[in-house]
């Protein structure tokens, strides 16, 4: 039996000779084999691609059992481009790739959550635990102030309109990232910010096969915000009494920091909380709100074919059960992929995906309210029933009506028909026709329910609205590749037509006073009052022509040369047309005969790119001036209108980004160290940013191509075999690093600050401006305080700046604090990201952990504003608060008369810094005799943990639970979980 | 392939719509939305009713400073420049159909003049609050289709001229009431030019005949009209009907029905981050209530309203203005502060602010708490079976309510969309801009007259010899209380204050919030720094209000 070293995986098909004979076969499905030999002095060949070849000298041995190491250089031989695959050695472009192994590793609600850590410059945030919540995406940082920074998503050769969420990730068969300007130049106008390839499995000849994937586990929460308990609230109410004068004992003097007084307290406190003071209750509304979440995936697929026809099916079902109640996403998915040769000049194909997708609370989060409820009332009355306002403050009702069964609902459903046809016709050999068509139907109904026992109404009357949406694209596709070898020049071209259109609608409407709450949003034509009803179209094409041109001459000197022209409807009538020419050249240096025979590097090769690549991802009808309808009345009569809205530009054009990139690619030591290297910049320059107008001409802006970003970086992959034994051990390393650094460089008026909207020029597209918290001011500091308008137990700014009497800036303190001292606290980018995967196997074991960490970037934590607004009415943060027995400089001190402290936003900044375990892996792969008997072709079982760790100053330090965030950590989020899964891969 | 990528935006409508007559009709529609930008909203209400001598802070808001006059007051406030923004917007629909009426064609001549008239009524009172606000303002008088950031500020002398040319322009080809209420009539451009002529009087743009050109327009419009003071001042205040009645000259239109009580920003999406199906009504209910509804025996309901406590009135407001010993003849103490609230929740209470007790048990309906108005003994507060709340007891979240725009049939207790129309401008403040007038013309007689008209309106039965006034008893600061005694709350007393130049006085000695920290700047309003950063050559060719 022949087995991998990777996994212990049968390998069927590998090629077994006798050496120096004709005489061969090649293993079954099981990796089992049997060939007649002459005697024992024969050796025999075990070689097939992606392995390195092996020589066994028989001997009197009756069976050859072997495990054979998987070339890495050869495993990674083949990688898809854009319009087709290429030779990774013949790559002249930026691209790193997500095999499905990876995959498989972490249990995913989307594909997207795959590329976290995996490829270097490949940036991508989960925030919160919120089931079927998107992640953000970010390829080299951003570069468009107003335009989108996502990716371009390419799905089985067809460019989506928008992500990749709908496909189950177990039917992907690899992701390749296209980050530089001459591997996205293909995809010209939309590949500014990357393209991502994702690859779906597809049936091969053979024996049918039949696997069944499964996981099921369970989450917690990753900790609980720490608020105030009962004591500590009552205190805190007491001292934010205090800090006015109002909390004063029986003869009318004020009672000290620290000092209970018990007729104080009958002034400030209501029965239900004198009553929780003297039970020394504290009712822990998060309690009632967290449930341990569930996480399960059931994957069928059946992949197999004759010569002629290849298919692959699969059905899938995905269920994910927050933590927090009333949270949930439910994916069913199907596909079918048929590749069939018509003859030997044609073959046609089409993959189809069907996915069906409930989400419940999207829009519904009742955890915020849990954190700001007084903790000393009580959420039920002697008769077990729930008390709608534990407390006399009108606006905080009870946290757990928010969960009781019918009172709110938020329910989105998805539906996702994907298909992507193909022919392809070999008109002559080397040259050959394909055409594409890929209709994509997405339909999306949001329901929404808020009954009247809920915090939204507080008894008034329910309300509801559904938002409906029917969105249908189609991609249209005419490729011709010419290949063609002469002595040692290798050319290959491809010419491309495309066309893209989109044709979105929407429907909404919204109410209130719906007559039953058990009709939910179902029959809305029946509430009181109508809110509003808007339908809306938007469309928009693209149309585009490429060339490219692949030449190398014997496989040493690389070039690439690719041309896009694209059309893009959302242009202005003088602009529609952008050309994104690109260029590229590689040198395979280890192919130079100096380094042929070199007993150490494997592969080496140089590469160097430089391009143009567009966006249009702006709003349809930008270059067109628009009215808006307007409302009023005349006595009861509606009085609607319309006025001037936007300026239309018929001149705006592509945001155009050019890249240059320099990379390197290593294979040493015969795969035992590989990797690569890129340094890049990227120009951005006329951005579709908006120009701010003064309000006096009517109009806040108008978009423009204006102002240029700069977007910079360092990338290092390496992947290493660490141990390698003959007994069967090995451990390897995937390493991935990268470095990007964003800049604004010019801005609408030039190389002037956007104040206004926090740009900055040479700082990143947003960076956190703000007044500087320096600490509290303290009871010595009375009188300074004073100057600044401030009292003891504020918040004391930075006095950073004044003015001058022409009204310039002094960079000196003037005694003032406003608007001038504010400066940059930080930014969302972060110094660097950084992935590291370690597997090690040994018999039929195997175990993985990735770490994952994201350092130097700067957070918003919407917790530490919304829930600390330390006003003594709210529950709270348990922060360390000032009073005079407690001259702390963290947070200030309580104070009755404000709705949140003076210079409060200063508390919110905190660092994005953390590395987390994100997953610990551990798999086990019956032996074939088992799986034999099991009638399998192999079993592997498995158990895992998801983000078991995760180590942060925000938590460690600042009670927060979980940093991960492109901007802010929101007030409603739900919290990170922790994930234990067991699941098992089965192959028949 | 040109025609693939032609754009048709067939659900919007494009801006060569507003050239048809259709769209003449909705463009001046549109102008009329903007009111909605300052009535009934909280920039309204935090301009005109903080930081003078009869309102200051209550408990909650995030705007205090507005009352302070703190350094936060400055260019960078929101409200500011939200309504610097919106009525921009406003005024350049006005000027494009103003400019449209020249060519659009298949109306009645006639109506097109009287929309233009209509146009340049609103105009007015856009540049009127404006310059109030900001001082001398740019000066835009012809429609914008295009990008344009050259802009200056015009003198107050200008921006005058051009408010009284406007309104003098438009008066003869105004109508007066018709079905079509709440469009701009006759009485109400002599109304307003009347209040433009009593300003203008004060301020640098000042001309001798002023007082005597607006005693003669608030006469036409108490002559030429069938305008009416009602018997009764409480029932002017009445919800319903549209709050239609005989006194009301001009006001901006809110409804019950949702679909067209929206906003006219509707959430400001000119800002681009609003919600623009956000309805917002008439929300001046909110902001002058007190904290009822977590006293004993109490919670929120609808007929009393959501208590926001934004402003609570100052001591002088509550002794001077509405002078205890006055009450007895002046029935507008009772009739514009809410002193009662009966049990929505029956029960048995500790909670008290009342330290004459210590519980109270109330059935439904029981009064829970009562403001007499006076400092009442603390033995006669304990004889009363509900809490009584006195002067020495009023908190920034316990004070008399004033209950003039309260809304009782909002449809539920947490609807913020109030369908009350805000009333810009009544026959009781033309009687008072004539007062003013004729005191400032040296006519005492003639002007205790005027107010006589509003005092005996608001007497007690019976009391209205009591409330009159005699020529010598009329003075400024005597007009100053007596508008508010009638207006308070209506979003007239910043502007009165410094019409009178009594601003930075009054609030000194009145206001304990504002009153340390008002400057003689304070007079003028920040100009938002948006526009000033904006601007070719910002704060030089704009700047920024001295003080800011």
């Amino acid at each position: 039996q022949v087995l991998s070293t990777d996994d212990n995986t049968p390998q069927p098909g590998i090629n077994v000779a006798v050496k120096g004979t004709t005489r061969g076969t090649t293993t079954d499905a099981s990796g089992n084999y049997r060939i007649a030999v002459p005697d024992g002095n024969v050796t025999l060949v075990f070689s097939s691609v992606g392995f390195t070849t092996q020589e066994v000298a028989v001997g009197n041995q009756s069976s050859v059992n072997l495990s054979l190491v998987s070339d890495n250089r050869a495993l990674s031989e083949v990688v898809v481009v854009g319009y087709g695959t290429q030779k990774k050695s013949q790559t002249t472009g930026a691209i790193s790739s997500v095999g499905a192994k990876e995959i498989a590793e972490l249990p995913l609600t989307n594909a997207r959550q795959a590329l976290q850590g995996r490829a270097a410059g490949v940036d991508v945030i989960q925030t919160g635990s919120r089931p079927g919540g998107g992640v953000t995406v970010r390829v080299r940082a951003r570069r468009s102030i107003n335009a989108s920074n996502d990716p371009l998503f390419v799905l089985d050769g067809i460019p989506l309109a928008g992500n990749i969420d709908d496909l189950n990730p177990n039917d992907i068969a690899g992701m390749e990232i296209l980050k530089d300007a001459s591997a996205t130049a293909i995809y010209g106008s939309r590949g500014a910010n990357g393209v991502i390839i994702v690859t779906t499995k597809r049936g091969k000849t053979g024996k049918s096969q039949v696997n069944v994937d499964s996981y099921y586990g369970v989450s917690s929460e990753l900790g609980r915000i720490d608020v105030m308990d009962g004591p500590q609230f009552a205190e805190y109410k007491r001292e934010s009494r205090r800090a006015v004068g109002i909390y004063k004992d029986a003869n009318g003097n004020n009672v000290p920091s620290g000092v209970a007084d018990p007729f104080a307290d009958s002034k400030l406190f209501e029965p239900i909380e004198l009553d929780g003071i003297a039970k020394g209750r504290t009712t822990d509304y998060q309690s009632f709100l967290l449930q341990q979440g569930t996480i399960q995936s059931h994957n069928v697929s059946v992949l197999g074919g004759s010569e002629k026809t290849q298919f692959a099916v699969s059905g899938g079902y995905f269920r994910e059960v927050g933590i927090v109640k009333n949270q949930d996403f439910t994916r069913y998915n199907f596909r079918l992929a048929i590749d069939h040769q018509l003859n030997n000049r044609i073959r046609i194909g089409m993959t189809t995906l069907g996915a069906y997708s409930l989400q419940n609370g999207n829009d519904f989060n009742p955890y915020g309210g849990a954190l700001q409820e007084n903790p000393l009332g009580r959420p039920f009355d002697d008769n077990g029933n729930l008390i709608f306002l534990p407390t006399s403050d009108g606006l905080r009702t009870n946290p757990i009506a928010e969960v009781i069964p019918g009172a709110q609902v938020d329910l989105t459903k998805r539906m996702r028909m994907f298909t992507s046809l193909y022919g392809e016709w070999t008109i002559l050999d080397g040259l050959k026709y394909r055409v594409n068509f890929g209709p994509d139907f997405t339909n999306r109904r949001v329901g929404r329910f808020t009954g009247s026992q809920t915090n939204a109404r507080r008894g008034g009357d329910p309300t509801g609205f559904t938002t409906y949406e029917y969105q249908f694209n189609y991609t249209l596709e005419n490729i011709l590749t010419y290949q063609k070898t002469i002595g040692n020049h290798n050319f290959n071209l491809t010419a491309l037509h495309s066309l893209q259109r989109d044709d979105f609608e929407t429907g909404t409407m919204n109410v209130t006073g719906i007559p039953a709450e058990t009709q939910q949003y179902f029959n809305l034509g029946q509430a009181t009052i109508i809110n509003s009803i808007g339908t809306n179209l938007e469309q928009w094409t693209l149309n585009s022509y490429m060339g490219r041109l692949n030449y190398d001459y014997n496989d040493k000197y690389l070039l690439t040369l690719t041309a896009r022209a694209d059309g893009s409807s959302r242009f202005g009538v003088n602009n529609k047309y952008g050309f994104f020419p690109s260029a590229a050249v590689g040198w395979n240096i280890s192919n130079e005969p100096f380094l042929k025979g070199s007993s150490w590097i494997d592969m080496l090769k140089f590469r160097v790119s430089y391009g143009s690549t567009g966006n249009t991802a702006i709003n349809p009808y930008q270059t067109q001036t628009l009215l808006t309808r307007t409302t009023y009345a005349f006595g009861t009569l509606p009085g609607y209108g319309y006025r001037p809205n936007t300026i239309g530009n018929p001149d705006l054009k592509w945001e155009t980004t050019t890249t240059g990139n320099v990379g390197l690619d290593f294979s040493l030591y015969r795969g035992r160290i590989s990797g690569s290297l890129e340094v890049y910049r990227a120009n951005t320059r006329d951005l579709l940013l908006a120009d701010q107008l003064p309000f006096t001409s009517g109009y806040g802006s108008v978009l423009r191509n204006v102002g240029r970003t700069r977007t910079e970086g360092v990338e290092v992959t390496v992947s290493t075999v660490n141990v390698n034994t003959p007994s069967g051990f090995k451990w390897s390393t995937d390493l991935q690093w990268a470095r990007n650094r964003e800049a604004i460089v010019e801005l609408f008026n030039g190389k002037v600050d956007d104040i206004g909207n926090s740009r900055f020029i040479g700082q990143p597209i947003t960076a956190y401006f703000d007044y500087k918290k320096i600490g509290i001011w303290q009871a010595s500091e009375e009188a300074e305080a004073a100057k600044f308008g401030r009292r003891v137990g504020e918040i004391k700014i930075q006095d950073n700046n004044g003015r001058s009497p022409d009204g310039q800036l002094t960079g000196q303190p003037d005694g003032r604090i406003n608007a001038d001292d504010r400066v940059i606290i930080g930014s969302q980018v972060p110094e660097f990201t950084a992935g590291m995967t370690n597997r090690f196997s040994y018999k039929g074991f195997d175990l993985s952990f990735f770490l994952f960490a994201r350092v130097g970037s700067t957070i918003r934590s919407g917790f530490h504003t919304a829930f600390s607004s330390l006003a003594g009415r709210y529950n709270n943060l348990d922060v360390d608060y000032w009073t005079p027995n407690n001259p702390t400089n963290e947070f200030p001190r309580p104070n009755q008369s404000q709705e949140a402290p003076v210079f409060q936003s200063t508390l919110q900044y905190f660092s994005g810094t953390f590395l987390k375990v994100r997953n610990i892996n551990i798999g086990y792969n019956l032996p074939a005799t088992l799986t034999n008997r099991l009638r399998m072709s192999g079993l592997r079982v498995f158990a895992s943990a998801q983000n078991p760790f995760n180590f942060s100053e925000y938590r460690s330090k600042y009670k927060g639970i979980d940093n991960e965030s492109f901007d802010i950590v929101n007030q409603n989020q739900s919290p990170a979980v922790k994930q234990f899964t067991v699941g098992l891969n089965a192959k028949f | 392939c040109k025609d693939v990528l032609e754009e048709v935006p067939v659900s919007q409508v494009g801006a060569q719509y507003i050239n048809t007559p259709a769209g003449f009709e909705a463009a001046g529609r549109a102008a009329y939305s903007t009111l909605r930008d300052f009535y009934g909203r909280e920039i309204g209400m935090n301009l005109t009713v903080f930081g003078t001598d009869t309102y200051t802070m209550g408990a909650d808001g995030s705007y205090k400073f507005m009352n302070q006059y703190l350094s936060q007051f400055d260019g960078r406030v929101d409200l500011m420049r939200d309504l610097w923004n919106n009525f921009y917007v406003g005024i350049n629909t006005m000027n494009i159909v103003i400019d449209n009426s020249t060519s659009v064609t298949g109306l009645d001549p006639n109506l097109v003049k009287r929309r233009v008239a209509e146009m340049k009524f609103l105009r007015a009172h856009h540049y009127f609050v404006l310059t109030q606000t900001f001082g001398g303002v740019a000066l835009v008088t012809k429609g914008n289709l295009l990008p344009t950031k050259e802009f200056k500020r015009a003198t107050v002398k200008e921006v005058y001229a051009q408010i009284v040319g406007d309104l003098e322009a438009a008066i003869p080809d105004l109508g007066t009431p018709t079905s079509d209420y709440g469009r701009a009539t006759k009485g109400a451009a002599e109304h307003l030019l009347a209040r433009v002529y009593l300003t203008k009087a004060t301020s640098d743009a000042a001309a001798a005949d002023d007082y005597a050109k607006a005693a003669t327009l608030a006469t036409n419009v108490i002559k030429n009209y069938s305008y009416a003071l009602l018997p009764d001042f409480a029932s002017v205040f009445a919800q319903g009907g549209g709050e239609i009645n005989s006194e009301v000259i001009f006001a901006t239109q809110y409804t019950s029905d949702a679909l067209t009580n929206i906003g006219a920003a509707g959430g400001s999406p000119i800002q681009g981050n609003g919600n623009p199906n956000q309805v917002q009504g008439n929300q001046t209910h909110l902001y002058f209530g007190m904290e009822y509804d977590t006293q004993a025996g109490m919670q929120r309901d609808v007929l009393n309203g959501r208590p926001f406590k934004r402003y609570m009135p100052t001591k002088y407001m509550l002794e001077t203005v509405f002078a205890i010993n006055n009450r007895v003849n002046d029935s507008r103490y009772k009739k514009t502060f809410k002193d009662t609230w009966l049990s929505n929740r029956p029960g048995t209470y500790t909670n008290m602010f009342d330290d004459s007790k210590t519980r109270l048990t109330f059935a439904s309906g029981d009064t829970t708490i009562f403001i007499p108005g006076f400092e009442m003994s603390k033995a006669e507060r304990a004889r009363r079976p509900y809490q009584v709340l006195v002067p020495s007891n009023y908190r920034p979240n316990l004070f008399p309510t004033l209950q003039k725009f309260l809304d009782p049939l909002r449809p539920d207790r947490t609807y913020e969309a109030g369908s009350r129309d805000f009333i810009m401008f009544r026959l009781a403040e033309t009687y008072l801009i004539l007062g003013e007038a004729q005191f400032r013309l040296g006519k005492l007689t003639e002007a205790a007259d005027a107010i006589n008209m509003v005092r005996r309106r608001a007497a007690w039965p019976g009391r209205a010899a009591q409330m009159e006034v005699t020529p010598a008893q009329i003075n400024i600061d005597f007009i100053l209380d007596e508008r508010d005694r009638e207006l308070a709350g209506e979003m007239f007393r910043w502007f009165d204050l410094k019409r009178t130049g009594k601003l930075i006085e009054r609030v000194k000695a009145h206001n304990p919030d504002g009153g340390p920290n008002i400057k003689d700047f304070h007079v003028l309003r920040p100009i938002p720094q948006d526009q000033i950063d904006r601007t070719t050559n910002g704060a030089t060719a704009f700047p920024q209000n001295p003080g800011y």
